[in-house]
């Protein structure tokens, strides 16, 4: 049978110096978005093989990890088919040289999943709502420009891969709506953990967990304020997707807006 | 003792997957690293620089290398008795031989960007972790695909998705080595046989003829059921196959071996 994850729980382990972290406990529910911050070298990957790994006291930063507020199964620890985090990076590039249709198939095929039409019209629907240039069913995936990659990734991680938890590892660079694929993700019950220093998707989370030595040092809740300030340099990428695609199009461009539109 | 064989492509990542398992390892045990590699290969005195632990070289030379490995695994566990953990990283040039022995623990770092795992056979199939290397390179949805695949042609295999750039993933490596029983058996045994590779080009011909094969063959089998098979290297040369090549080769005489001249 399997379990379904409504929140992990993360207890406190010890930092790089053997020194306990200082905090109670963290959770996180489907539909949360939390953003992993600190240095390079602080201790993330460890964060996230805990997590990966359910940790019970036996890895090195001794954290623990539950599932629904209990100890997890075996079953879900060891099993090798099956992998929690889901990942998407930032020097990600699609090299099956196929229609987007026949991809996607055969990603529900590996997933054991039966082919299903209105599953695939859906992850292009949604792809297409975080990507400015549309994407088409039988355009070729070696053809798509790298915003639509990332678009169509992002769409397919939400709705054909079975992780319960999706990590996103530095995506800021790419031309994408970045509000409305978090929006996606977690939709579809998704955990998403993000690592990223971009205000944008950093401002657009329920938490920051802070991380510096090997230990958790902070957790921060993000306030409207970041909130609104997130969704101002959001609304400036937009901005700048929109002018690109004006400039794409041979157009002249000598006025700017200024302002950015309230938070709907 | 524990054994472990690294073996993949080069270009796969074996190297770097060897150095952050190394930096992990070396606090709590006592390492070894060789390294073999065809003709040329600076990797083990960059590990022995950077971490400061025992390595040593071996190039195979005219000698099939993984051949070559499975010969040299016994001198190498008889001369490190005093180590916890020995990690060999094959030459990788060979899908079909790469030698894991039962008693060992294989590895296979494969490269995600590789092509379908389908075609490849021993080297993956009998592997005990697959190391699934250059991840980041692609989409999530391939590397679902990719795992996948994997397990159809290794079914038993533990997966690990390891970035040979960061060291993410090679924890997971680490856990298995700790995990997995020391060599408690003087014997070792080949999980799998190597092809046979017997003919006239094995005994360095050149000529693309079937006759001149033939006698290449038959003048290096002559000269095979006079030499040791010991590999001894009294001869000045790393082994016995090396030598009857240059016998035939005209660049040694028979009598170079002190086998054969106490005959």
């Amino acid at each position: 049978m399997k379990t379904e994850i409504e929140k992990i729980t993360i207890l406190p382990g010890v930092n790089k110096f053997g020194e306990k972290e200082k905090f109670g406990k963290i959770d996180v529910k489907k539909g949360e978005i939390v953003a992993i911050v600190g240095p390079t070298g602080a201790g993330k990957s460890q964060f996230l093989y805990d997590i990966e790994k359910l940790a019970q006291g036996d890895s090195k930063s001794k954290r623990t990890i539950l599932v629904n507020d209990k100890t997890a199964d075996k079953e879900l620890r060891f099993d090798p088919k099956r992998k929690l985090i889901a990942s998407l990076a930032q020097s990600m590039n699609f090299l099956t040289d196929t229609s987007v249709k026949n991809f996607l198939t055969l990603h529900l095929k590996a997933r054991g999943k039966k082919f299903d039409s209105g599953l695939i019209e859906e992850v292009i629907k949604e792809a297409n709502e975080i990507t400015g240039e549309p994407i088409f069913s039988e355009t070729n995936l070696l053809n798509l420009s790298g915003g639509q990659s990332r678009a169509l990734m992002i769409s397919d991680v939400a709705n054909i891969s079975t992780s319960p938890i999706i990590l996103i590892d530095e995506i800021e660079n790419a031309g994408i709506n970045k509000e409305k694929a978090m929006q996606i993700l977690l939709e579809e019950g998704k955990i998403v953990l993000i690592v990223t220093h971009d205000p944008v998707l950093a401002f657009n989370t329920d938490k920051r967990i802070v991380i510096k030595n090997g230990g958790i040092v902070k957790i921060l809740k993000t306030t409207l304020k970041e909130k609104g300030i997130g969704h101002y340099f959001n609304w400036l990428g937009n901005y700048g997707l929109d002018i690109r695609e004006k400039i794409r199009n041979g157009e002249m461009i000598e006025k700017v807006k200024l302002f950015c539109e309230p938070i709907k | 003792m524990k054994l472990v064989i690294f073996a993949g492509t080069p270009g796969s990542g074996k190297t770097s997957v060897v150095k952050y398992v190394i930096q992990e390892l070396k606090a709590d045990f006592k390492l070894f690293f060789a390294k073999f590699d065809c003709l040329k290969t600076e990797d083990d005195e960059f590990i022995a620089e950077r971490y400061a632990i025992p390595t040593i070289k071996k190039l195979a030379g005219e000698l099939c290398p993984d051949h070559y490995t499975a010969l040299e695994i016994p001198k190498i566990i008889k001369e490190n008795r005093d180590k916890d953990i020995i990690l060999l990283e094959t030459a990788g040039l060979c899908l079909r031989c790469s030698p894991y022995i039962k008693e060992g623990l294989g590895i296979n770092v494969l490269d995600v960007i590789s092509g379908n795992p389908d075609r490849y056979g021993p080297i993956l199939t009998e592997a005990d972790i697959v190391a699934i290397s250059k991840g980041d390179l692609i989409s999530q949805a391939e590397r679902e695909i990719f795992r996948t695949n994997v397990l159809k042609v290794n079914p038993e295999a533990k997966l690990a998705e390891v970035n040979g750039l960061t060291g993410e993933g090679v924890i997971d490596i680490v856990e298995f080595i700790k995990a997995f029983p020391e060599i408690k058996t003087e014997k070792l045994t080949l999980k799998h046989s190597m092809p046979s590779a017997i003919c006239g080009y094995c005994y360095g011909n050149k000529i693309i003829d079937e006759s001149a094969v033939r006698q290449r063959y038959l003048a290096g089998k002559e000269l095979k059921n006079l030499v040791p098979n010991l590999n001894c290297g009294k001869c000045g040369f790393k082994s016995c196959n090396e030598f009857i090549r240059a016998v035939l080769d005209k660049k040694a005489k028979k009598n170079q071996c002190p086998f054969i001249k106490n005959k």
